[in-house]
């Protein structure tokens, strides 16, 4: 009888031990409040923006060098753009009311991390800051000059920052609109921005492929720079499309139409980033 | 008195055991274990060394055959001495060379040949009795494999009765082991029944590869009713659910920063719990009928019906974007420095590569990190994007029939003819299911590779037109999803004759084959031959084999065997791309086979030792291969065709009875397994899908995953009910698998090694042999009037850590290659830091481990 109870405990225990080791798992607590990415513990101290920061470092900005943030300097802002569509390449473009800046950051996939609209709080200090090709751009230095900065560095420097946290009061009611792009502006005054150019017409218009890699249009960076005239776009603008981007493939209209992108100067050219697809209207 | 000279005797025989063997005197005939060893060891010898070791991972190379016979004291030792730890396989042969059978049904997976041995881990009590036998050696149910045959006998009437009942404890894949079995044996009313159940446990904390666990239950239960003299019944049925965690092979590099040879990539934290990403859930249910039919003394018929439904579950954490694993090459230092000093190509960011050092010094950086692929997901859900990381599941199912009937005629003494027949039909069910969108909200069922050249939405980049821009969402199939259908039939007879002092036999077979596939997805680039049922393919294969023993007398025999093979391709190298078309390989061929062997034996009181060389020749073989090609930019499918290899080598075997409780094993094999000329390539890229030719230069490319070279010498003592082996093992010649993509010509070009009309083909990379030594000491003891064992085996005693069990060359290219800008067809490459030639994957064997293992029989 023994012997029986000892055998039947041993295999009802054997079944009962072998519930499952590769559970359920759920989202983990807290990444919400707490965001696994970037830097927590970062309390804004003294407040700057986009427009004081473009003033102060205007020289570094238009002769394309770079100055190291030395000041315990705090920058609230929103992004704007990313690489999640393919065409932006290892940047962010990020807005305050009073403008846009593009942040380089050493990572792929930042824009499943930092998605358009995500709050970020900055901390400048030690940073570097100048201009490449007369576009204001936060970074690192890379071979002497701007460049992007180490994606570690910058997860040191950056806190995302959550609606409902306290940090998220210090927003305010900040509203990063996009703006009619204006040829006439200055660099601080639009770049980094996300612009609209209302019934323009792109150069190579009714071709089939925005940004093909077969020779058929002159690339730069592996990039295509198409010419948009017209409507608001004024006399240097292009749309710039990577052989990398996601949209790449798509026809070019052959009628004047709306887009949206980042408005991006380079050496007195307007360069504008479609973002994704759905910035590109008249692709349905 | 008596004791104190076997002890000193057994102090000299360690000391100088190769010198001193010849002089002790001869006591008896050496022939079988005793009976203390036997029972220490039958629980423990090859199987439970191995059995967590072997054919558990479909993607690597540890496909180790389990070879035995009894007439061969090096097959009958190999498994045993060099299990411990290494992987070994026979004569450097795949596994699917090795044909397993249980009461007369082959049960090799139908679509690669191969045999999981895992899907009879932890039923040893109930695998126990089984017929091995060589490549050479004649039986009485099947044309023996290349690698030979093994044919498990699962009748209850033959399993041992009593109650038995084994705990166990290792620090290997599992921690933990305990199996309880019964058995009636006969009964006077002719029935009989044998069941065991067993467990088989290791936690993410207490495997011995961290980030791995072990969660396996198994059965069997049989039972037979013998009917009358002539006729018997058995029913067999069984099963091991398992679920465990795998872990990858990784750099030196890696091991070195992560300060552990075993380094598991594989896992990562999640809210600070340890979470393994490639979990494997495998149960194939498998009943087994036997009917035996002994017709008179002289005829017997053995007829057996086997039915499988296998379930196999793998998964793996996978991205649209950068790769999050933490072994993911631009993590490295050596990505930002070439640390093989070729000046030239320095590229040296000393700020990265020194945050890179510094990163990996932290657990959280060189272990997936879970919540933050959470976070992402979370993040694109906020403004309606597919998920970015997932983990999803391959599924590779089976349902397997199977009907055999033998019949065997001893028609006068020492005179036997035997002929029989195998009937398969197997269905393999392959698909992909989304196992966990970790935070995310859906995926859709597109072809990533595809989105740029077309849109997100078009129909070409679609993995199903049928169900248009789909969502998946976590359960929902998705990639692919097709059947692959396998029929095959085979005959085979034997006859055997004793002559004078000669034993011959002669063998052959003749099969039929045939498969197809059919589609359940309308794959995107392939609308008109991807969904529904492809056509049929129809092989007709056969072989010839014999053998000659020639007994010369005072236990000298000479032994010799030829053969002749065709053997028709699997399904799995038959199809150029089935998860995505129907396509066969062109020009698919049966591989033709040669084989010859001859050997020296010698019997007698104190010694028994086994001298064999053997040849064998294929041409004409198939081999395919999917991999992500950096020259293309692509994933891309490759189907080799016309392969040629040589497999030669001469193998040693010997017991010398030193005293009669103490024994000297020797073993010894030195062996090349090679291809021997390039081979043809036909490979597709999953973004064209166009077909395009290649040359492999993959002449002198050596088998991998096994020591070409070994050697060992054991020492067995008993002493009255205690046990005692040790065993020094040494391995070399241990290359990892080659990438065929670093050996295509147009990539050798791209890479700078055609010079002259030459090709600079790369060598292939090796891993690290050595010495390797182990230990079991045994001992029965009587408890309540009942036998208990107790026996310790002890591997690895120098804790040697960096010997390399197998491993294999990354697909990847030491440059990029990238259209020339504004030119429109040339292509640049570029040098990369990194140097993937350098950078083999690797896995190394496990330090010092044991397993302490107790039987109580009652």
């Amino acid at each position: 009888m023994k012997t029986k109870s000892f055998i039947i405990a041993l295999v009802a225990g054997a079944f009962a031990l072998t519930s499952c080791q590769d559970k359920d798992w759920g989202v983990p607590e807290n990444i919400i409040t707490q965001p696994p990415y970037g830097n927590n513990s970062l309390v804004a101290g003294t407040t700057t923006t986009i427009a004081e920061l473009q003033n102060k470092y205007s020289n570094a900005i238009s002769n394309d060098s770079y100055k190291q943030i030395t000041d315990d300097l705090w920058l609230r802002c929103v992004v704007t753009g990313n690489d999640y569509g393919g065409n932006i390449y290892k940047q962010i473009s990020v807005q305050d009311e009073t403008g846009g800046i593009i942040i380089g950051i050493n990572g792929s996939d930042q824009g499943a991390f930092m998605p358009v609209g995500q709050k970020l709080l900055i901390s400048l200090k030690d940073l570097c800051i100048g201009g490449y090709g007369n576009q204001a751009q936060i970074g690192g230095v890379y071979n002497g000059g701007l460049g992007r900065m180490e994606l570690s560095t910058w997860k040191q420097h950056v806190r995302l920052v959550t609606d409902g946290t306290d940090e998220a009061v210090g927003f305010g009611t900040m509203k990063v609109d996009t703006i009619d792009f204006d040829a006439t502006k200055t660099m601080a005054q639009q770049s980094g921005r996300v612009v609209r150019l209302s019934g323009v017409t792109i150069s190579g218009e009714g071709t089939q492929i925005l940004a093909p890699d077969d020779g058929s249009v002159g690339l730069t960076s592996n990039c295509a720079n198409r010419t948009i005239s017209g409507g608001n776009a004024g006399s240097k603008c292009v749309l710039r499309t990577s052989t990398y981007a996601d949209f790449k493939g798509i026809a070019l209209p052959k009628e004047p139409v709306d887009l949206y992108g980042v408005a991006t100067i380079y050496r007195g050219t307007w360069q504008i980033l479609a973002r994704t697809q759905s910035d590109l209207t008249w692709v349905k | 008195m008596h004791m104190k000279k076997k002890h000193l005797l057994l102090v000299l025989t360690f000391a100088v055991a190769p010198q001193s063997y010849a002089q002790t005197p001869e006591t008896e005939v050496l022939d079988t274990l005793s009976t203390v060893e036997e029972d220490l060891l039958s629980d423990d010898s090859n199987f439970t060394f191995t059995e967590s070791q072997l054919g558990e991972n479909d993607d690597m190379t540890s496909d180790v055959i389990q070879i035995n016979s009894n007439s061969n004291v090096y097959l009958n030792q190999i498994g045993w001495a060099w299990s411990g730890g290494m992987w070994f396989k026979y004569r450097a042969l795949d596994n699917a060379y090795n044909d397993i059978y249980v009461n007369g049904v082959q049960v090799n997976n139908p679509e690669n040949g191969r045999f999981t041995y895992s899907t009879i881990g932890g039923i040893n009590d109930a695998v126990r009795n089984k017929d091995d036998v060589g490549a050479f050696e004649d039986n009485s149910y099947s044309f023996s494999g290349m690698g030979g045959s093994t044919n498990y006998n699962l009748r209850a009437s033959r399993m041992a009765a009593g109650h038995k009942i084994t705990l166990s404890g290792a620090n290997r894949n599992y921690t933990l082991r305990g199996i309880y079995s019964f058995g009636t044996g006969l009964s006077k009313e002719g029935w009989a029944f044998f069941g065991t159940v067993g467990y088989r446990w290791a936690n993410m904390h207490t495997a011995n590869v961290k980030g791995t666990f072990y969660n396996s239950l198994s059965y069997f239960l049989a039972v037979e009713k013998v009917i009358n003299d002539k006729h018997s019944l058995n029913l067999a049925t069984w099963g091991n659910p398992t679920e465990r965690a795998t872990a990858g092979a990784s750099t030196d590099e890696a091991n070195w920063l992560a300060n552990d040879y075993l380094y598991n990539p594989y896992w990562g934290y999640q809210g600070g719990k340890m979470r393994a990403s490639r979990v494997v859930n495998n149960y194939e249910p498998s009943v087994l009928a036997t009917w035996d039919f002994k017709i008179n003394d002289e005829m017997k018929l053995v007829t057996s019906a086997f039915f499988k439904l296998a379930k196999y579950k793998t998964t793996k954490l996978n991205y649209n974007g950068t790769n999050p694993h933490p072994d993911y090459w631009k993590r490295f230092p050596s990505y930002n420095y070439n640390v093989w000093g070729n000046e030239e190509d320095k590229n040296y960011d000393s700020d990265a590569f020194w945050t890179s050092y510094e990163n990996w010094q932290d657990e959280s950086y060189r272990q997936i990190n879970f919540d933050e692929l959470y976070f992402a997901n979370t993040q694109l859900n906020k403004i309606g994007a597919d998920a970015i990381y997932w983990i999803e599941a391959r599924h590779n199912d089976h349902l397997m029939t199977n009907l055999s009937s033998s019949y065997e005629w001893k028609f006068r003494p020492g005179v036997k003819w035997t002929v029989g027949m195998q009937l398969l039909s197997n269905r393999g069910s392959h698909y992909q299911t989304m196992d966990d969108l970790l935070g995310g909200q859906y995926f859709h069922n597109t072809n990533t590779y595809l989105v740029g050249d077309y849109s997100q939405t078009a129909t070409e980049a679609m993995y199903d037109v049928n169900h248009g821009y789909q969502r998946i969402v976590e359960g929902d199939r998705f990639r692919y999803d097709y059947d692959i259908w396998n029929q095959d039939i085979k005959l085979w007879t034997c006859f055997s004759m004793d002559k004078d002092i000669q034993h011959n036999f002669i063998t052959a077979r003749v099969g039929g084959r045939r498969m197809w596939r059919e589609g359940f997805m309308r794959n995107g680039l392939f609308q008109d031959n991807s969904f529904g049922k492809s056509g049929k393919a129809h092989f007709m294969d056969g072989g010839l084999k014999m053998g000659s023993t020639l007994n010369l007398g005072n236990g000298h025999a000479v032994t010799a065997g030829v053969g002749y093979e065709l053997k028709a391709p699997t399904a799995s190298v038959a199809f150029m791309c089935p998860e995505m078309n129907n396509d066969f390989v062109q020009d698919l061929r049966n591989e033709k086979v040669v084989t010859a062997e001859v050997g020296y034996a010698i019997s007698n009181r104190w010694l028994r030792l086994n001298l064999t060389g053997y040849y064998y020749y294929t041409h004409d073989g198939n081999e395919w291969q999917q991999y992500y090609n950096d020259d293309i930019n692509s994933f891309s499918y490759n189907s080799l065709t016309g392969v040629k290899k040589e497999h030669y080598g001469v193998e040693l075997g010997a017991r010398v009875r030193i005293t009669g409780d103490l024994d000297l094993v020797a073993l010894g094999t030195y062996s090349e397994a090679k291809y021997i000329d390039n081979t043809n390539v036909t490979w597709m890229s999953s973004t064209t899908g166009e077909l395009n030719q290649e040359v492999c230069h993959n002449k002198d490319m050596r088998a991998s995953g096994t020591p070409l070279a070994a050697a060992s010498l054991g020492l067995n003592y008993r002493f009255k009910r205690w046990y005692l082996n040790l065993t020094g093992n040494y391995y070399d010649r241990i290359y990892l698998s080659y990438s065929t993509n670093m050996r295509y010509e147009q990539n050798m070009k791209n890479a700078g090694r055609y010079h002259s009309g030459e090709f600079d083909v790369p060598e292939q990379a090796k891993g690290n042999g050595g010495f390797m030594f182990n230990a079991s000491i045994g001992r029965q003891f009587q408890v309540a009037h009942h036998p208990l064992s107790v026996n310790l085996q002890l591997c690895n005693l120098t804790n040697r850590r960096n010997i390399t069990t197998g491993g294999y060359e990354q697909s990847r290219s030491n440059y990029s290659v990238t259209e020339t800008e504004n030119s429109g067809t040339e292509s640049t490459t570029k040098p990369r830091t990194y140097n993937f030639e350098k950078n083999p994957k690797k896995f190394y064997t496990q330090g010092f481990n044991f397993m302490l293992n107790l039987n109580y029989r009652f």
